[in-house]
């Protein structure tokens, strides 16, 4: 296919979500019409370039060393893919959510754009053209954030900026050193700097890769920097969903493996103090928060938390800097967001329907809402990885490739991830648990307005229930296209 | 001899006809003079330039035609002609952006004043940017010097007499330490023009004579120069002189006067002291490490800061830093570095001053931090122009700060042993650089009807009943007509004074933008410029 | 033949999701309680289908599918299941009919019996398990739907007891999962294979964390089979369950663990290899605890299902026990004693269930008399008593005796002579919790009034089941000759 297509797939949601506000709309449907079409041609237009690659576009040269390119390759596809499908169902169900929020427009005009940034981050073919979208993708999801403008809004979009640019700024230290040694190469597996750099002191080379990765995981949430995911929850619940635990949060996640995998390549670090470090700082961040979550009560906040321990999941699986790591890692990419952004849209959902934010006002709801209720356990299920739903399978590829890499480090990995699936366990279940079983005198009447929430809503969540089931089931072409993904056949 | 190579004589000349022609007309005429002639100079500047390009040498020009001791030198590469051409758009965009405040602050009848000021000071950069002779060039940093001071004190107030007697003795005491530099220079090595002096010194180096009285000389040059262009910890007089003058003059003060001596510092290093003498020289180790510790300390102020202005003054402080971290580092990547970082800077603070100026005006005139909830909603222009300055400062990929930072970091892997701190002052700095300018960028799209506004201002308290006060006087687009009714005699008058305001205020904002980006897309002909530029320059 | 295999597993799945799916007002009770048996015997006819096909000796197993394509979900019999499915499609169907009348004092009836028929297809799947992932996607499925039966009551406590419930086989659940990580990587293949499917070679190169990769499954499905130090839960939640679903908690689904700890230890790692090695001196140590501790507490306890639960924990830990000597003896006497503790287990609770439907009374001090309330009952209560302490001829008895003569013959130093030892004193510990029910309940004493006495013999529902079941005891350990010999040919086939 034309080159031109992967710049029109990037634009096209950033330049019609930017009419939104402009186009006069007569009526509310309208728009919906239109974005939703909107967002499905850019669906699908994505679609036919990853199954129909097309050549490497070179987009801009800001200087002859510093070119901007767009690029397709596995790990892109995957990504790509993965939101692609996502976006548009997370547009349905805004469209019920939003109808109690104000300055609907403004919203969905950023809401559309960010797809196309996040498509950018895909597609982008080198270090400095994802670290361009990275920082873009901080700029356009930051009036998300703060939509609500209140003091909680506000905060938690001021943290978010500090946090995201931070990092990225860390990043940067990391993308230059790339640029300076590697030249502004495209993404390659296993890395492009060569066995090392001339005449450099390795253990620098080690110190600029951990300040990278823990640089690009501050948007991934990990451990020290987790702090304005929870807080982001703050923002109206399909930003929090496909957003905050999906796209932003996934693209930090894309990143490092961008930068381990692509750029330094696992052969220079596997075995070293760095990895070592990357690693233990992802398991903690995996103990850590599950834990957080199982203290609060907060009901987004506690998905949050469980967003900052899967992520490192995700984390854990590029640090492992295998194949099998790899492959783990982007099954629990894909799994994680079906499964996540799920879990939050019924939170979005009881919200919508009930006003009520935190989980002990939440009791016996689950006879009220049965559809929702349904959906979250089987989130739920799939995130403590019971057999026969996904996060099973991923969890499994996990420990699979922990093991495989044969190191005392990735074992105690494991166990990490095992201790996570158990408190995942108490703070998933103890909701559930207490929504359908609210105690013997419980007095149903005072929950006469509860009731499930209208098709838009619904139809995201049975669509995503089913996922979950059904990749839990039969996952065999997934996983092999991601191991293939992985191990640089595709 | 083309008759090109007559525009840096012409130009300076130019520039000083102007100041006189303005002292005889009033304050609107003077104002159509000043840019005009300012616009021919830039253009005369870039015919200057594209010849150079092609040529790709630099020249001398005989003042005169009276050849040394006597005669006076000017001289003309790429970089001078590109700085020069750079000069002349900030100022061009930085009076258009003002031209609503100068007409505000300043008493009616000393408008031309201004803009005498103002030519004297572009007369004086030029003649910077220009001079091959080292006397020239003092006397012109004086004549800059109290054109500067005019420029801070044209808005009358206790706060800018102060800042102006302020900036006054500090730069004094740096341009005599300057002297006291070019004295001591004329002393060993018995000339003036720069380029017989290098001849000089580069035999006392190979001769080891003179060692001392040199580092000393290059110490007393490089500290009142540095003390001049702000850099930490000699910055005491910059947020004052930044933060109550006249917008224009905080726009020109920051994007010109302190990087015409930064420039004059890269011209006396490459042309009289030798890149290589200076590079061995311990002076260059103190630049590097005052430039580093003012790029955190400078952001740490403005971050504690709670006046808009005096924060993007205090953010001055941080950017001057990168520029001296650049000159530190010692490689001509380095400098190069720096040299783009002088006009990335220029144009992103200048804009970042405009921008405010809007904000503050849509605000009814309150220009602490908390009073600005929601001014980017009542000045659309200035809020965009706000975020687009702060994206180039933090370094976001696209604008021109972010191109600037790279080559910094670039330059520092040259020299592994700095790469270290270079990169830990880029990254901290740039996280500090996010915290004080995206918490305003957040709060001036923040309506100011909801009760959060003491979340957004955090440290600062903000009384509840100014916000409404603050709605009430809220301008229709970038217009704001309160203010200008008072001076103008008929409400016509205004209007029409008002919407050419606003024209001008717009076109500034659009093409600070537009430079930013340009700087921050299209970096590889700056990039070549200053490469090229550098070579020819010692 | 794979026919019946889908069927023993599917029908109560299914019919139990059709059971919670459907809308209320379309099953009135009766009709539910009517389907709700059907499937029960269909269950049992399928199973006996099942068994029927094995002894003809068809044992294909069936893949259902690939969840991956390393892994997939494999349904096969063999002896160990077939043992595992017959008694406990049996005995849930007794339990369910002694459901019918006890259902009476309860509420949310359509939700019991849907996850009462789950909780059968779980443990069905469990036994039909081919391969070790199987094994652990129905162990988990047992812990999710056995759950909302013991919060049933949706009392505080029993929401609490529910939640503590499944925490606890959570965790265990995943000490056991980190094993099957390291047996996946680690093993050619995850199907059960008699004698296991680990080699000599890869074993010695890697037995340090495959010794505690097998140490946390033993101890992780232990969980469920209340082993010590995780014993806790089992006291908390199967009494506050109603009366038939803490029956079979206690006597099914606590033998869930323990064909957990069999399948991995025997049929994957294989036991030569952890024999003498820490875990197997550990596991001894921590089964030796359990039924010491266990019979310490059950004796204290004054609440009859609770005290119930405490003596599950003890006699769970008898097979543990037995298990871990490795031996065939030892095995033998272990598997014995599975089949022997379902049927005792299960009448105790439902005679305890009994009472409380008929008296509401709880606590042993206040069963004064009861014998001659309900004689029936107490009597099928006395001579499960007698079984479990290990009178002769009762069943007890038997597995007991096979269970110590192992211990004696295993030779392992200390462990021979102490576990007989223990089995005797925690003997003596069963006869002190059990018996003063029966002796206060037919011997109140002279003060008792017995003007006050009523007859509260409960209907034939509730005795036929617990009829079945005692005599089930009484008769396996008169006649147990055909049923030690399949258990001994499966002990031989995995050393």
């Amino acid at each position: 296919m034309n080159s031109w297509l992967t710049v029109a797939a990037v634009l096209l949601p950033i330049a019609g979500g930017i009419l939104i506000p402009i186009l006069p709309f007569r009526r509310r449907i309208h728009m919906e019409w239109y974005i939703e079409a909107l967002v499905i041609a850019t669906s699908v237009l994505v679609w036919c370039l990853l199954l129909h690659r097309p050549e490497e576009l070179v987009l801009l040269r800001f200087t002859d060393q510093i070119v901007f390119t767009l690029r397709i390759d596995g790990l892109g596809t995957v990504f790509a893919g993965l939101i692609s499908v996502l976006w548009p169902l997370a547009i349905l169900y805004s469209y019920e959510y939003m109808t109690h929020e104000e300055r609907e427009r403004p919203f969905f005009m950023f809401y559309t754009a960010t797809f196309g940034v996040t498509l950018g981050i895909a597609f982008a073919g080198n270090i400095l053209t994802m670290y361009f979208f990275y920082e873009l993708l901080t700029l356009v999801t930051i009036p998300l954030v703060i939509h609500t403008f209140t003091r909680d809004a506000v905060l938690a979009a001021r943290k978010y900026i500090y946090f995201s640019m931070g990092g990225a700024a860390f990043g940067f230290i990391a993308v230059v050193f790339l640029l300076y040694y590697g030249g502004n190469t495209e993404f390659v597996l296993g890395g492009f700097l060569g066995s090392l750099p001339g005449g450099l002191n390795f253990n620098l080379v080690l110190a600029v890769f951990v300040i990278g990765f823990i640089g690009f995981s501050v948007k991934a949430a990990m451990f020290p920097f987790y702090s304005w995911l929870p807080d982001a929850g703050a923002a109206p619940t399909p930003v929090t969903a496909l957003l905050h635990a999906v796209a932003v949060v996934k693209a930090g996640a894309f990143a490092v493996i961008r930068l381990t995998y692509y750029c330094f390549g696992t052969e220079m670090l596997i075995g070293t103090w760095a990895q070592k470090l990357v690693l233990s700082l992802a398991m903690f961040t995996i103990v850590f928060g599950c834990s957080m979550a199982v203290r609060e009560t907060h009901l987004k906040r506690r998905l949050a938390f469980s967003t900052v321990s899967n992520l490192s999941y995700i984390i854990f699986g590029a640090a492992i800097m295998t194949t099998a790591g790899l492959a783990g890692a982007l099954c629990h990419m894909v799994f994680h967001a079906i499964m996540k952004i799920s879990a939050f849209f019924c939170s979005g959902a009881i919200m919508h329907q009930t006003d009520h934010h935190f989980i002990p006002d939440m009791d016996g709801f689950g006879r009220k809402m049965p559809w929702v209720y349904g959906a979250f356990t089987v989130s739920a299920l799939g995130m403590m990885g019971v057999p026969g739903c996904c996060g099973f399978i991923s969890k499994w590829l996990l420990a699979e490739a922990a093991i495989g890499a044969g190191t005392v480090w990735t074992w105690i990995g494991v166990a990490a991830l095992l201790i996570s699936a158990l408190l995942t366990a108490i703070y998933m279940m103890t909701f559930v648990v207490r929504g359908f079983f609210p105690g013997k005198d419980f007095d149903y009447e005072k929950l006469r307005d509860v009731r499930d929430p209208n098709w838009k809503m619904i139809l995201p969540l049975a669509v995503f229930s089913i996922a979950i089931v059904g990749f839990g089931l039969y996952s065999t072409p997934l996983t092999e296209f991601l191991s293939r993904v992985a191990a640089g056949l595709i | 001899m083309s008759f090109v190579q007559n525009v840096p004589c012409f130009s300076i000349l130019l520039a000083m006809f102007a100041a006189i022609i303005t002292s005889a007309v009033r304050g609107k005429t003077a104002r159509k003079i000043c840019i005009g002639l300012t616009i021919i100079e830039g253009g005369m500047s870039a015919w200057l330039l594209s010849f150079l390009w092609k040529t790709g040498e630099s020249y001398v020009y005989v003042m005169g035609h009276f050849p040394a001791p006597w005669g006076n030198e000017l001289r003309a590469g790429m970089l001078e002609a590109g700085m020069a051409f750079f000069l002349c758009v900030i100022m061009v965009l930085s009076l258009w952006g003002g031209v609503h405040e100068i007409r505000e602050d300043l008493e009616a009848d000393k408008a031309q004043f201004y803009y005498i000021m103002a030519d004297l000071l572009l007369a004086s950069l030029l003649a910077l940017v220009y001079t091959n002779d080292m006397f020239t060039a003092y006397v012109f940093v004086e004549i800059n010097t109290i054109a500067a001071c005019g420029l801070i004190m044209m808005k009358q107030s206790d706060l800018t007499l102060a800042a102006a007697v302020r900036y006054m003795i500090m730069s004094l005491m740096g341009s005599g330490l300057l002297l006291i530099g070019i004295c001591l220079l004329y002393d060993m090595t018995g000339h003036l023009l720069m380029s017989n002096i290098k001849e000089q010194i580069i035999s006392l180096a190979t001769t080891e004579t003179y060692h001392i009285p040199l580092l000393l000389t290059i110490g007393l040059i490089s500290i009142g120069l540095a003390i001049k262009s702000a850099l930490w910890p000699f910055h005491t007089w910059l947020p004052g002189a930044y933060g109550y003058s006249t917008v224009s003059s905080s726009a020109m003060l920051s994007s010109m006067v302190s990087k015409g001596y930064i420039f004059l510092l890269l011209k006396i290093i490459y042309r009289v002291i030798g890149a290589d003498t200076f590079a061995g020289s311990h002076v260059i180790n103190i630049l590097f490490i005052f430039g580093i510790v003012g790029m955190v300390i400078g952001s740490l102020d403005a971050i504690r800061e709670n006046n808009l202005k005096r924060m993007i003054a205090y953010s001055s402080v941080a950017q001057i830093g990168y520029i001296f971290m650049g000159i530190g580092i010692g490689t001509d990547a380095g400098v190069g570095a720096g040299m783009y970082h002088i006009f990335a800077h220029a144009a992103s603070k200048a804009l970042v001053f405009i921008a405010a100026s809007g904000l503050i005006r849509a605000s009814g005139g309150k220009s602490r931090i908390q009073d600005l909830a929601g001014a980017g909603f009542r000045n659309k222009l200035a809020g965009a122009g706000f975020v687009a300055g702060a994206l180039s400062m933090i370094g976001i990929p696209g604008f021109a700060g972010f191109a600037s930072k790279l080559m910094f970091a670039q330059a520092s892997l040259v020299k592994a042993e700095l790469a270290i701190p270079v990169f830990m002052a880029l990254a901290v700095s740039t996280v500090l650089n996010a915290i004080y300018f995206m918490r305003v960028a957040l709060l001036i799209y923040t309506p100011d009807d909801v009760p959060l506004v003491d979340a957004v201002a955090g440290a600062f308290r903000l009384r509840e009943n100014q916000k409404h006060s603050v709605r009430n006087v809220q301008p229709e687009g970038v217009l704001s007509p309160e203010g200008i009714t008072g001076m103008a005699g008929t409400n016509a008058v205004a209007g029409s004074t008002a919407r050419a305001d606003s024209l001008a205020y717009a076109a500034a904002i659009l093409l600070f933008i537009a430079l930013n980006l340009f700087l921050g897309i299209c970096t590889q002909p700056v990039l070549q410029l200053i490469q090229r530029g550098l070579v020819i320059f010692g | 033949m794979q026919i019946m295999l889908l069927c023993a597993l599917f029908i109560p799945v299914l019919s139990g999701v059709v059971l919670l799916a459907v809308p209320e007002k379309w099953l009135p009770r009766e009709r539910l309680r009517t389907l709700a048996v059907a499937v029960l015997f269909l269950t049992l006819a399928a199973t006996v289908g099942v068994i029927f096909g094995y002894v003809m000796g068809q044992h294909t197993p069936l893949t259902l599918f690939h969840l991956t394509r390393q892994l997939s979900l494999v349904l096969r019999i063999d002896a160990l299941g077939m043992l595992f499915l017959g008694f406990i499609s049996f005995v849930w169907l007794l339990a369910g009919i002694f459901s019918l009348e006890y259902l009476n004092h309860e509420t949310h009836e359509r939700r019991f019996w849907g996850f009462y028929l789950l909780t059968l297809g779980a443990l069905q799947g469990l036994s039909m398990a081919g391969n070790l992932v199987t094994m652990y996607l129905f162990f988990e499925m047992m812990t999710l739907v056995s759950m909302p039966l013991v919060l049933h009551a949706e009392t505080h406590e029993a929401i609490m007891a529910g939640l503590k419930y499944m925490f606890y086989s959570m965790c265990g659940a995943y000490m056991a999962l980190f094993g099957v990580f390291f047996l996946y990587y680690y093993c050619d293949t995850l199907d059960f294979t008699a004698g296991g499917v680990m080699t000599v070679q890869v074993w010695n190169q890697n037995s340090a964390i495959l010794l505690v990769a097998v140490f946390l499954m033993i101890a992780g499905f232990g969980v469920k089979a209340g082993m010590f130090p995780m014993h806790a839960w089992l006291p908390t939640a199967h009494p506050v369950a109603p009366a038939p679903a803490s029956a079979v908690l206690s006597a099914i689904i606590v033998k869930g663990g323990v064909l957990a700890i069999i399948r991995s230890v025997y049929y994957i790692v294989g036991a030569e290899n952890i024999r003498a090695s820490w875990v197997q001196n550990t596991w001894l140590v921590l089964a030796l605890i359990t039924i010491f501790l266990g019979s310490m507490l059950a004796y204290k306890e004054p609440v009859l299902k609770k005290r119930l639960a405490y003596s599950s924990v003890s006699q769970a830990s008898y097979i543990l026990l037995g298990l871990a000597f490795l031996n065939v003896g030892a095995m033998t006497g272990a598997l014995l004693h599975i089949v022997f503790h379902a049927f005792i287990k299960t009448a105790l609770f439902l005679s305890a269930g009994a009472i409380i439907y008929k008296t509401g009374k709880t606590r042993v001090n206040e069963l004064r008399g009861i014998g001659k309330e309900m004689p029936v009952t107490i009597w099928c209560f006395t001579f499960v008593s007698l079984a479990l302490i290990g009178i002769p001829p009762a069943s007890g008895f038997i597995s007991k005796w096979y269970l110590a003569t192992g211990m004696l013959e295993s030779g392992l130093p200390v462990f021979a002579w102490l576990g007989p030892v223990i089995l005797l004193v925690s003997a003596l510990l069963t006869a002190g919790y059990l018996l003063p029910v029966t002796i206060q309940g037919f011997l109140p004493g002279a003060d008792y009034d017995y003007g006050k006495l009523v007859k509260h013999e409960p209907s034939a529902k509730m005795l036929v089941p617990l009829i079945i079941l005692a005599s089930g005891a009484l008769i396996m350990g008169i006649f147990p000759g055909g049923l030690i010999r399949f258990l001994q040919q499966i002990a031989e086939s995995v050393f």
